[in-house]
């Protein structure tokens, strides 16, 4: 038997303390370890709660925010009905106007053409590269620009009118559209002469033909009445201003 | 009363260590502060009637803790919480340790009192 700082110290002692300080030891990181887990856990679940609340919440928001846009405009286009009634001018000032909110997108428009329905492929294990049976951006971009060719007046593409500045981009497994995600099936609806559209889709050797080989689903619908809706969100010049009348460059070049 | 430090000084290095265990290996670790209870228990019992072998503490601290863990990563594979076997074994023994432990103090508590009751008598006639 030892002397420790006047403890007596046995064999069964000695073995029990060093027990007792790994038992110590293992038992308090236990504790520690286990309150700090509890608390990831539960900070990680409110805060996706929480973004989630501030989602929807900002989706009210915004709901609320484009009826509000959509009175005023149709509040707007009586003011110019009125103005119209008063004088020849400003009938002349209306009628123009609204020529320009149908090429600049910002007007319903209904008429003839076609509605265009892409899905993907259904081919399965082809043993090729999936991705070559998928919808790409590069797809939906040939069928509009075909379209755009054979005199589309209006497009959208799922509901989106596409305007001059519209794009259309693969992110992930969607395509955003005007900032928005769309996912297949992709429909393009297309005003315009609906043979001239059919053909320009259909002729051999172009967009159809070319998807056709991937077994990319499609689906051609000709019609005498249809409609594009009007882009709803607000477009925005940051850079770009009109040039001034003294400054416009004369005869093309400078 | 060494043991006690020893425990405190365990703790504090605790606290202090900046490790943290994850939580996919806690019930391991709480299986494991189980198995050393019970030693420490079994061990004071030992001592106290004196058949204190540290060959058998230390072999059995050791199997118990890797048996314990052994059942917890088995029950872990086959979806049994297995764990829960080694937690009621340990803690029967625990509490059995400590209804022994318990008897001794109190019979010496008991002892200690008769004996300053006899030495006041003896004084008082």
């Amino acid at each position: 038997m030892e002397k420790i700082l006047g403890l007596k110290i046995t064999v069964a002692r000695g073995a029990i303390a060093i027990i007792c300080l790994i038992v110590g030891l293992v038992i308090s990181l236990q504790i520690k370890s286990v309150v700090r887990n509890t608390q990831l856990d539960a900070t990680s679940a409110q805060r996706v709660e929480t973004l989630v609340a501030d989602l929807i919440k900002e989706k009210d928001k915004n709901q609320g925010l484009f009826q509000q846009a959509m009175e005023y405009k149709s509040q707007l286009e009586q003011y110019q009905d009125m103005a119209a009634e008063q004088s020849d001018s400003a009938k002349l000032l209306a009628e123009q106007l609204r020529k320009a909110e149908i090429s600049a997108g910002l007007a319903d428009v209904e008429g003839p053409g076609v509605v265009f329905t892409m899905n993907d492929s259904k081919i399965k294990d082809s043993g090729e590269n999936i991705n070559a049976y998928l919808i790409h951006d590069q797809d939906l971009l040939l069928v509009i620009n075909e379209l755009r060719n054979a005199g589309a007046e209006a497009l959208s593409l799922n509901g989106e009118r596409l305007l001059a500045t519209s794009y259309v981009r693969c992110v992930g497994s969607v395509v955003m559209v005007n900032g928005q995600p769309y996912a297949p099936p992709y429909v393009i609806t297309a005003i315009g002469d609906p043979t001239q559209l059919e053909t320009a889709l259909q002729m051999p050797g172009g967009v159809v033909k070319a998807l056709e080989f991937y077994g990319i689903e499609m689906a051609l619908k000709k019609s005498d009445h249809l409609q594009v809706p009007r882009y709803s969100g607000v477009i925005d010049f940051k850079y770009a201003v009109p040039v001034s009348a003294a400054d416009a460059p004369q005869g093309g070049s400078q | 009363m060494i043991q006690v430090i020893a425990l405190l000084i365990g703790i504090a290095a605790g606290i202090w260590l900046p490790y943290n265990i994850s939580s996919a290996n806690s019930p391991y670790v709480a299986v494991a502060i189980l198995a050393g209870l019970d030693s420490i228990f079994g061990g004071f019992v030992a001592s106290m009637n004196h058949r204190f072998k540290l060959k058998i503490f230390v072999t059995g601290l050791f199997c118990n803790a890797v048996l314990a863990a052994g059942l917890a990563y088995i029950g872990k594979l086959i979806g049994v919480d297995l764990f829960l076997a080694a937690i009621v074994a340990f803690g029967t023994r625990l509490f059995q340790n400590f209804a022994i432990l318990r008897r001794m103090g109190l019979e010496k508590l008991e002892e200690f009192v008769a004996k300053t009751r006899k030495k006041e008598d003896v004084e008082t006639t």
